[in-house]
């Protein structure tokens, strides 16, 4: 027979027809009897429910997956990013007004909070290298990591110059701020920003519309069968009720309804999540970092003196993002008055007044690190809102995972026994 | 039958208006990314082109009658800046014992910061609070004097033809040698050892051109402040740095492992800048110099603030005037 398939035409698809033939075949014989009929609507029934078991399973646990790696997977990630990427310009603000203190010491609480901010940002550094996925995070990441003992020797180079009351301690605060705003933080940024897609990734999926679409479609799949075959099966038995089917229809029905208001429910919570959490921690990050950026550069300027070429550019633009961007209308008062002091320290060095700049200094730095206090705080509050919006997320899908299928299979032996009195009473 | 379904449908709706609202607006990375400033190149060295001249330290005769301090001559520009309550000039921050800012103190001081003291004192009767000083890097010295940002550079700007063109110069008030400074375990001694290896000098600055004019010329490095070419010393990444001995003696002052050597490649004569538009306040700077020579005054800041390590005989030749 294969021989002469060979010969002849292509024999698979003439199995195939032939197969499917017989199947039509055998379902043209049973639509001629009604046990036939009742038959193939049970089987159109029972896989209608598994349908519905097995799709809404998925998408319950695509949301359920998603809302977990939000809340502890890459939602703490970004976090760290930015953690480190804030440590790092705090850090770099600090010991550059530092070590403008006057008489060549650096002030014991600049000290202080330089090395915490190291640790801040090595802390992050280490949870980041552990838990980010990519390749291209990992490689940014080893570059900080590379280069962050640099830098910490260039300032350490800096401070012991400065403590001999060398002025080339100013040469080595420069090249270490060179070394962080040029290479470690746009490293950070890069996994910043890779972090940030990932949580957006977790953001997209877990309010995704195609989910709820899948929904729909197995709630139709498991309840468009049974709701046809009730009447079809009132007809033929000329009974008004079938028990068992009914039930059926009420444990999927219910269990649909539920699916529908915990994953709209889940799905509203992720997005609070978002709005009222994450997005608040990045926009008030942002201004924080940006403020860090403002002292350091401000500070840089003075210790550069003469330096025309980055550090006041760099400045400007810090300023043009706060006062400009879309951070500014987010912005508290307390940014006006920074500002205003910081121009007016820029004001008394471009006028020939740098002492009395450098007098000046510590005024705003005391400004810049209330306000960076009001920032934390905040982004504390706005975490907090993160954690309890998504753990309401999570808590939505509650028991879900359990009820569907379980539903589903009570539903298609409901309807299995409903189905069955039927075509007994034609034995 | 029809109505549970609809019912459904529209829950549907309702499910997908909420999945709408999910929008993010990447606060952070847009305003980091704004951030984002091209790096910083140091400036090159604009090319010389040779320009000569007859006379190139003289300078313009001082009046015949210095004017009292206090009562500066009616439409001078010293009235101006008496007028205005201070002088204020462009110096240098980084150069010790010249013009530098002192950690100890948080003040700019130095040998060129007392000058700039005196010409206050000249202008004022009292310096105190009559002067005030802005820090320059070297391409920034003479289109900040022409543009009025500042009265006067005393930043040790070395006189050259090519600068006479663009502003005016007062007398020489210290004369420099331009030379090599490197690590004490260097083997070098002199700059032909360092004939096409890496040495530092500030960049946009006459050491750079000194160095490219010379028979075996070594790689000229630019940094912006001449503090950057210590630094890049000590870490290795310059093998000499070559600029006037005054700044190399303060940079050996900062670090003990580092040595002088070779002859001079080059004198160094130091002016005062000043706009062409004050012809009247270079002839007045220089009687402030005059005086400040003869009695003794110039002497007394060298011996405060350079002699120790420059030697007790400066070598100051003497003022030459011209028109």
């Amino acid at each position: 027979m294969e021989a002469a398939g060979i010969a002849a035409a292509p024999p698979t698809p003439r199995r195939r027809r032939a197969r499917a033939g017989s199947a039509l075949q055998w379902v043209r014989e049973r639509l001629t009897t009604t046990p036939g009929r009742l038959v193939l609507t049970s089987i159109v029934v029972v896989v209608g429910a598994a349908c519905f078991g097995i799709i809404a399973t998925g998408a319950e646990q695509s949301r359920e997956r998603t809302v977990s790696a939000a809340r502890t997977a890459t939602e703490p990630l970004l976090v760290n990013a930015v953690n480190l990427y804030a440590g790092l310009s705090d850090a770099n603000a600090t010991v550059a007004t530092g070590l403008l203190g006057i008489g060549g010491l650096e002030p014991q609480a600049a000290r202080n909070r330089y090395l915490q901010d190291l640790d801040r940002a090595t802390g992050a550094l280490t949870a980041l290298t552990r838990g980010a996925g990519t390749a291209s995070a990992q490689a940014s990441l080893g570059a900080i990591a590379d280069d962050l003992p640099l830098y910490s020797g260039l300032v350490e180079t800096a401070r012991t110059n400065n403590l001999q009351d060398f002025p080339v301690g100013a040469a080595y605060i420069r090249q270490a701020a060179t070394l962080l705003n040029q290479t470690i933080l746009r490293a950070a940024d890069r996994v910043y920003a890779i972090e940030a897609g990932r949580l957006y990734g977790d953001y997209r999926t877990g309010t995704s519309s195609a989910t709820l679409v899948a929904l729909g479609a197995a709630i139709a799949l498991g309840l468009v069968p049974l709701l046809l075959a009730q009447p079809y099966v009132t007809r033929i038995s000329h009974r008004v009720l079938n028990v068992p089917m009914l039930a059926a229809t009420f444990v999927l029905a219910g269990v649909s309804v539920w699916a529908l208001f915990a994953l709209t429910s889940e799905q509203r919570s992720l997005a609070a999540a978002q709005r009222d959490g994450s997005d608040v921690v990045e926009a008030r990050s942002a201004a924080d970092i940006l403020l860090s950026r403002a002292q350091g550069d401000l500070s840089l300027t003075l210790v550069n003196r003469g330096t025309d070429i980055s550090d006041p550019l760099d400045f400007a633009a810090v300023l043009r993002v706060l006062t400009t961007g879309e951070l500014a209308p987010r912005l508290n008062a307390g940014f006006a008055s920074y500002w205003a002091a910081a121009k007016y320290v820029q004001g008394l060095e471009g006028g020939g007044q740098l002492e009395a700049a450098i007098r000046q200094l510590p005024a705003v730095a005391a400004v810049s690190q209330r306000l960076d206090r009001d920032l934390r705080e905040e982004i504390a509050v706005a975490q907090d809102r993160f954690d309890h919006a998504t753990a309401d997320a999570a808590s939505a899908l509650d028991g879900l995972w359990l009820a569907i299928p379980l539903a589903a299979v009570l539903a298609a032996v409901l309807a299995l026994l409903g189905l069955r009195q039927r075509i007994n009473e034609y034995r | 039958m029809s109505r549970p379904i609809r019912h459904l449908l529209s829950l549907a709706v309702v499910a997908l208006a909420v999945a709408g609202c999910g929008t993010s607006d990447h606060a952070m990375h847009l305003a980091l990314a704004a951030l984002e400033t091209p790096t910083p190149t140091s400036p090159a060295s604009p090319a010389s082109k040779p320009v000569t001249c007859t006379n190139l330290t003289s300078s313009l005769r001082p009046p015949a009658t210095m004017p009292v301090p206090g009562a500066m001559p009616q439409g001078s520009f010293m009235r101006a800046i008496q007028r205005r309550g201070y002088l204020i000039a462009g110096v240098s921050a980084g150069a010790l014992d010249l013009g530098y800012l002192n950690p100890a103190t948080g003040q700019i001081e130095g040998f060129e910061i007392d000058l700039v003291r005196e010409l206050a004192r000249a202008i004022f009767g009292n310096p105190t609070g009559h002067y005030r000083l802005l820090a320059l890097s070297v391409p920034q010295r003479i289109p900040f004097v022409n543009a009025g940002k500042v009265d006067i550079v005393v930043d040790a700007v070395t006189i050259t033809c090519a600068r006479k063109q663009q502003v005016d110069f007062s007398t020489v008030y210290y004369d420099a040698q331009q030379r090599v400074l490197v690590l004490s375990s260097s083997h070098a001694t002199s700059i032909r050892d360092l004939a096409g290896r890496p040495v530092c000098a500030a960049a946009g600055s006459t050491s750079i051109d000194v160095m490219q004019s010379l028979p075996d010329p070594p790689k000229p490095v630019g940094l912006p402040l001449g503090a950057d070419c210590l630094a890049a010393l000590q870490e290795g990444t310059v093998s000499a740095i070559s600029t006037d001995d005054s700044i190399l003696l303060g940079f050996k002052a900062q670090d003990p492992n580092t040595k002088l050597i070779g002859q001079s490649l080059a004198d160094v004569p130091y002016g005062m800048a000043i706009s062409k538009a004050h012809p009247e306040f270079v002839r007045f700077v220089n009687g402030v110099l005059a005086d400040l020579r003869a009695d003794g005054t110039w002497r007394r800041l060298y011996d405060n603030w350079l002699g120790h390590i420059r030697g007790a005989n400066p070598r100051l030749p003497p003022a030459q005037y011209a028109g």
